[in-house]
C-alpha cells in the first residue's frame, strides 16, 4: 500500500474512499444500529487515523485490507466504548493492541494460506443461512456476547451457540481441502 | 504440545471484541501461544473483513476526509517514531524460571504492572493479583508449588485460565504450558501440580471459587474477591 512507505495522500484518499463509509455501514445502517450516526462517524475518524499511522506495517502480500482495517476498527470500537467506562484505572492498562493483536502473521506458510482463505470466507458468507448470519452480524456489528444474543433473540444460548459453529464449520469446509 | 483449546464459540467472541477484557487477557496469552488458535483468530479476523466489506455504505459528513488530514497534519507523523521494545516483567520475576517465556501480552501486562505482591494462600499455594482496568473479572497468577494438590472446589462463576509454565492436572485432564483451561459452575475438580516443577497459571474468574464439604462452609466466606 503506497500509504504507508510513500506517506501518499491521494493513495490514502481512495482507501478513506472506499472504506470509511464501509466502517459507518458497520456500526450504523438501515439494519444495524449498534451506533448511532453521529458516534459512528467519531468512529470512522479514529480508524482511519489509525489506519494512516499503522499503514507502514500493512503488507497486502499478507491479509487484505479489509481484514486489517477490521482488527484496528474493532480494536476503535473497544477503546471508544471503555472510555465512557467507570472501572477505568489508568495504572495497570494495557494497550488495546496488546490484547486483541492486529499485527499480520509473519510465517510465510500460514500467511500464504490465510490469505487465499479470505476470498473463500467472503463467499461463504453470502452463502450462509440468513439464521446464522444474523448471529454473526450480531456478535461483529453490535458487539454482542452469545448470551447477550441469546436473550435479544429469545433464543436458547445451546441454540446461537450451536449456529455460530455451524456457520464457521461451513465458512471452512470451504477451504480444508 | 498444546492439548486443551478454547471452543470456536469463545473465540468467536474473542475476535469480534464482544468478550469482556479480563477473558480476552486469559485468551490472548493462549493464542499468543497457541499456533492453531492462532490461525483460527486470523480466519475469524478474515470473517470481520468479510462482514465490513460486505456493509452497506452509509455516507459520511460532507468534509469527513478534510477533518480527518487537517487532524493528521497538526499532530506529528508516528511513522517514525520507535516503537519501545518488550524489555518487560518486573525485576522480581525476571529471576524467576516460571516467567520465562512468558506471552508478549503478560509481558506488557506485568512491565504496568509488577507482580510483588504475592500472598501464600496456603503453603502450597501462592497467588498474585494483578489490575487491569475493569470491574468484572478478578485477574491473577497463581503458583502452584511443585507436588502441590489443592482442596476440591467448585467455581461460584466461570473461569478462564491459561498454564504458562509446568503442569498440573484433574480429573478433566492433564494441563500444561500454553493449555486453556475453561471452568465453570457445577465443575468440581481437585488440581494437582506435577511434581517436576512449580506450576504457573494466569486467570479470570467472575466470582470467587467455593471450596467444596465442610472446610467449605468454614472458608467460603473468608475467601476475597477483588475484581480489577
Amino acid at each position: 500500500m503506497q500509504v504507508g512507505t510513500q506517506r501518499d495522500r491521494q493513495a490514502f484518499e481512495r482507501v478513506f474512499r472506499r472504506f470509511a463509509p464501509l466502517i459507518k455501514g458497520f456500526h450504523h445502517s438501515r439494519s444495524t444500529q449498534a451506533l448511532n450516526s453521529e458516534t459512528a462517524d467519531e468512529l470512522v475518524q479514529e480508524v482511519m487515523l489509525k489506519v494512516w499511522h499503522k499503514a507502514p506495517s500493512f503488507d497486502r502480500g499478507k491479509a487484505s485490507a479489509s481484514t486489517w482495517i477490521y482488527s484496528i476498527m474493532r480494536n476503535c470500537r473497544i477503546d471508544m466504548l471503555r472510555r465512557n467506562q467507570r472501572h477505568r484505572h489508568r495504572d495497570g492498562d494495557i494497550d488495546v493492541a496488546d490484547i486483541w493483536d492486529e499485527t499480520l502473521e509473519s510465517q510465510p506458510l500460514l500467511f500464504l494460506q490465510q490469505k487465499r482463505n479470505e476470498r473463500d470466507i467472503a463467499d461463504g458468507l453470502r452463502a450462509l443461512p440468513a439464521e446464522q448470519s444474523h448471529i454473526l452480524e450480531k456478535a461483529y456489528m453490535e458487539g454482542k456476547s452469545h448470551s447477550e444474543i441469546s436473550e435479544e433473540l429469545r433464543l436458547p444460548l445451546g441454540t446461537v451457540k450451536s449456529r455460530v459453529r455451524l456457520a464457521m464449520k461451513k465458512l471452512q469446509a470451504r477451504f480444508v481441502r | 504440545m498444546i492439548r486443551h483449546h478454547p471452543d470456536k464459540n469463545l473465540l468467536l467472541e474473542y475476535a469480534s471484541g464482544s468478550l469482556a477484557r479480563g477473558p480476552s487477557l486469559v485468551m490472548a496469552a493462549h493464542v499468543q501461544m497457541c499456533p492453531d488458535c492462532r490461525s483460527q483468530y486470523h480466519t475469524l479476523n478474515s470473517l470481520g473483513g468479510a462482514l465490513l466489506s460486505q456493509s452497506p455504505a452509509q455516507p459520511l459528513q460532507a468534509n469527513a476526509f478534510e477533518c480527518l488530514m487537517t487532524r493528521i497534519d497538526q499532530i506529528p507523523d508516528k511513522n517514525g517514531r520507535q516503537v519501545k521494545s518488550d524489555s518487560d516483567a518486573s525485576q522480581a520475576t525476571k529471576k524467576d524460571p516460571a516467567f520465562d517465556n512468558l506471552p508478549r501480552v503478560l509481558c506488557k501486562l506485568l512491565a504496568k504492572n509488577p507482580a510483588h505482591s504475592w500472598k501464600n494462600v496456603s503453603r502450597a499455594l501462592q497467588v498474585c493479583r494483578v489490575r487491569t482496568g475493569q470491574g468484572d473479572y478478578e485477574v491473577s497468577f497463581h503458583r502452584l508449588r511443585s507436588g502441590a494438590k489443592l482442596p476440591e472446589h467448585d467455581h461460584r462463576g466461570q473461569e478462564f485460565a491459561v498454564v504458562l509454565n509446568g503442569s498440573f492436572s484433574d480429573h478433566y485432564g492433564i494441563y500444561g504450558a500454553g493449555d486453556f483451561v475453561f471452568r465453570g459452575p457445577g465443575q468440581i475438580h481437585r488440581p494437582i501440580a506435577t511434581q517436576d516443577k512449580d506450576c504457573l497459571c494466569f486467570s479470570a474468574v467472575a466470582a470467587p471459587v467455593a471450596i467444596t464439604g465442610i472446610s467449605g462452609l468454614l472458608l467460603n466466606p473468608l475467601i476475597p474477591f477483588r475484581p480489577g
